[in-house]
């Protein structure tokens, strides 16, 4: 059954925004399309995944071809996109190639930005809305359950996740690299500026003090402090806060430089050589880019932590590489388990029939010895059952053994045929 | 018998720390549990090689100068793993093991043979080297995270992420490391090498003026007594004290070399 499974649909790969954006339908219309899908018989099973980057369709199907247009017809008929403006941005994969793109997909390694954590959450929540419809069968639940297991240990065994992507997540890390943790750290924020706001926010976050705030408008600084649960301190204060904090950012609007390297060279006798971090997140520079010369003292501008960010973004790329070998073992090892999932049905109803018969006869025959003992009874009842799993035994390990090499569904026909177990279980679970 | 323990040791920590290096170049964590596990194993048979010399010679195999370097190997080897433990530097053996293979190897050729005043092999003489083996020790830990310091200022001062920058510890975590080896290595060191001059200034009386080793040892331990002065008294932190931690062990390797290069009264 696994062959039957099938991933089709278009992302920030294939499509520009421009498609993608026709294609964000709400959750009652997804509802609509997926009890659509099923209801014709077009899938057996089908969710569908949309986001901002992304929109697929996951699911079982006889014909995938079929199932894959029915469903971007569907789609796009919302917005009134036909099929066949969308049919050249599509991909599909199915088999053990969908496998894999799930994985990739939910592990985050086919995001826009690599190792990026929101899309587990998407791809999650486009599950639980299937399982809501009841669109959801067996093969979907065994490859959604294992792919957020996959995603999972993509996250704790690799580092693709980890490595600040944003400016001011960046300037956390590398104050983690200077200082010993950040628990009981003070921050002083300079200037009112919407990025030090929230550069100092983040700070918070991470176990620093409350700042104190500094800005030229007293009335300003004081606002500001109030917001962050902080301290405002006078503006002429700035360098004497200075010498006893840990972290400055700097995010004012003043145009020039208003940290020069001399007034810091003057505190830092006072400091004892505790390091000083300077994140100057203002354009133009408010710190001369000489105090990064002076002993313990660091100063990173925008370009600086942009270029983190670059560098951060490379070492993620790097650890993907180790992350896409753990999620093919995964994909074999998943195949696998879906093969030998596949000729589960013919056991259960081989094994009904044969368990049917058994009980018919031996009713029977006890019907025609009235006067047997329970002991008798007994013997017949073991004899039976004795004959029943030496004949189920051989047929059993076929089907196992074949569903490995691959070719199971060839025995299953074959031991449903001679067998005559009917229609029943040439579907599998799926159907 | 202990020599080939001993060998395999060596081979093992030879091993252990190209793992540790390529693990901090390529950042696998496979590398770097290999390498720990190899650290472990040599210092396992390190441990039997000591112990078997002692057995075949039938006394405490610290009165060579090899055998003392040896020690100090071991000895530096538990204290990287201890504190690799403690503190979670998992980077620390890449820069200790090869230190201290250098010293390892500089051992079958020149020290090997070298003995350090047998004849006086008192209780006097051993509380002497015993102590300083274990401040030397300390020493190597002292130099491997200065160096580590150094590199991860530069990385930070340059602000372009190098190699090292994602792997390595926190410059306040690298100077506290510093610190306390430091600290922890000057007692030993000061009363040990105080009880060498006291017994050898009875022992040889104006020979220790000529004494290569003790002459060495002097200028040594004036470096660090510097260093951790300069620390305590000057608030130095960071680069400055990283730098005095490195000139200490250039000294400190002069003093070893010259211990084998010219045989004072050390080894006659």
């Amino acid at each position: 059954m696994i062959e039957r499974l099938f991933v089709a649909g278009l992302s920030h790969r294939t499509a520009p925004i421009a498609v993608r954006e026709q294609l964000v339908v709400d959750e009652d219309k997804l509802r609509e399309i997926l009890a659509d899908l099923t209801g014709r018989g077009t899938c057996a099973e089908v969710m569908i995944v949309s986001t901002c980057n992304r929109v697929e369709v996951y699911g079982v199907a006889e014909v995938a071809g079929e199932a894959r247009g029915a469903a971007f017809r569907l789609m796009g008929a919302h917005r009134g996109i036909g099929l066949p403006t969308l049919e050249p941005l599509l991909y599909s994969m199915d088999g053990a190639e969908a496998v894999h793109h799930a994985f990739r997909v939910a592990s985050s390694l086919d995001s826009m930005v690599l190792g990026e954590p929101q899309i587990l959450g998407q791809v999650k929540d486009a599950f639980a809305l299937a399982q809501s419809c009841r669109t959801v069968g067996p093969v979907l639940h065994s490859l959604m359950s294992q792919a957020f297991a996959v995603a999972k240990r993509v996250r704790s065994d690799t580092e693709v996740g980890r490595h600040a992507v944003s400016v001011s997540f960046a300037a956390v890390e590398l104050a983690r690299k200077i200082f010993d943790g950040l628990d009981g750290r003070s921050v002083l924020l300079v200037g009112a500026g919407e990025m030090g706001e929230l550069a100092a926010r983040h700070f918070q976050d991470h176990g620093t003090l409350p700042v104190f705030v500094a800005n030229r408008t007293a009335g300003r600084a004081q606002a500001l402090a109030r917001d962050l649960a902080g301290t405002a301190v006078p503006f002429e204060d700035l360098f004497s806060v200075m010498g006893q904090v840990d972290i400055v950012i700097t995010s004012t609007a003043a145009g020039e430089v208003i940290v020069p390297a001399g007034e810091v060279a003057r505190i830092l006798p006072g400091r004892r050589g505790r390091p000083l971090f300077f994140i100057d997140i203002s354009v133009p520079r408010n710190v001369d880019p000489a105090v990064n010369d002076l002993e313990n003292v660091f100063v990173y501008d925008v370009d600086d932590l942009r270029s983190v960010v670059e560098a951060n973004l490379r070492e993620r790329k790097r650890q993907a590489q180790q992350a896409e070998s753990l999620v093919e073992r995964e994909v074999a090892k998943f195949a696998d388990r879906l093969r030998s999932l596949e000729v589960v049905p013919t056991i259960v109803s081989l094994r009904e029939k044969l368990e049917e018969i058994r009980k018919a006869e031996l009713g029977r025959t006890l019907a025609r010895l009235p006067g047997a003992d329970e002991e008798t009874r007994q013997a017949l009842e073991a004899l039976s059952q004795g004959i029943v799993n030496k004949i189920l035994h051989a047929p059993t390990v076929k089907l196992r053994d074949s569903s490995k090499a691959g070719h199971g569904h060839r025995w299953i026909e074959v031991i449903s045929e001679l067998f005559g177990l009917g229609g029943k279980s040439r579907g599998g679970p799926a159907a | 018998m202990n020599a080939v323990v001993f060998d395999i040791a060596l081979t093992a920590y030879i091993v252990a720390a190209a793992a540790a290096l390529a693990s901090l170049v390529w950042r696998r964590d496979g590398l770097s549990r290999l390498g720990r596990e190899l650290t472990v194993g040599g210092w396992l048979c390190h441990t039997a090689a000591i112990v078997l010399r002692g057995l075949e010679l039938r006394r405490a195999p610290v009165l060579t100068l090899a055998e003392v370097v040896s020690l100090v190997i071991w000895l530096a080897v538990l204290l990287d793993l201890l504190v690799e433990r403690r503190y979670g530097v998992s980077t620390l053996s890449a820069f200790i093991l090869p230190v201290v293979l250098a010293l390892g190897l500089g051992l079958p050729t020149g020290l090997r043979d070298l003995a350090l005043e047998p004849r006086a092999g008192s209780a006097w003489i051993l509380v002497h080297v015993a102590l300083v083996l274990v401040g030397l020790s300390a020493l190597v830990l002292n130099f491997g995270s200065a160096i580590m310091y150094l590199l991860q200022e530069r990385q930070l001062k340059a602000r372009r992420p190098g190699t090292f920058y994602y792997r390595m510890p926190s410059l306040e975590t690298l100077d506290r490391l510093t610190l306390m080896t430091l600290t922890a290595a000057f007692p030993f060191l000061t009363v040990g090498l105080a009880l060498g001059f006291v017994r050898a200034g009875r022992a040889w009386g104006r020979d220790l003026v000529g004494d290569p080793l003790a002459l060495f040892s002097l200028v040594m331990w004036l470096v660090y007594a510097a260093t951790l002065s300069g620390r305590v008294i000057g608030h130095w932190r960071g680069r400055r004290a990283a730098y005095f931690s490195i000139a200490g062990f250039c000294v400190l390797l002069a003093t070893l070399g010259a211990g084998v290069l010219f045989q004072g009264r050390h080894g006659s």
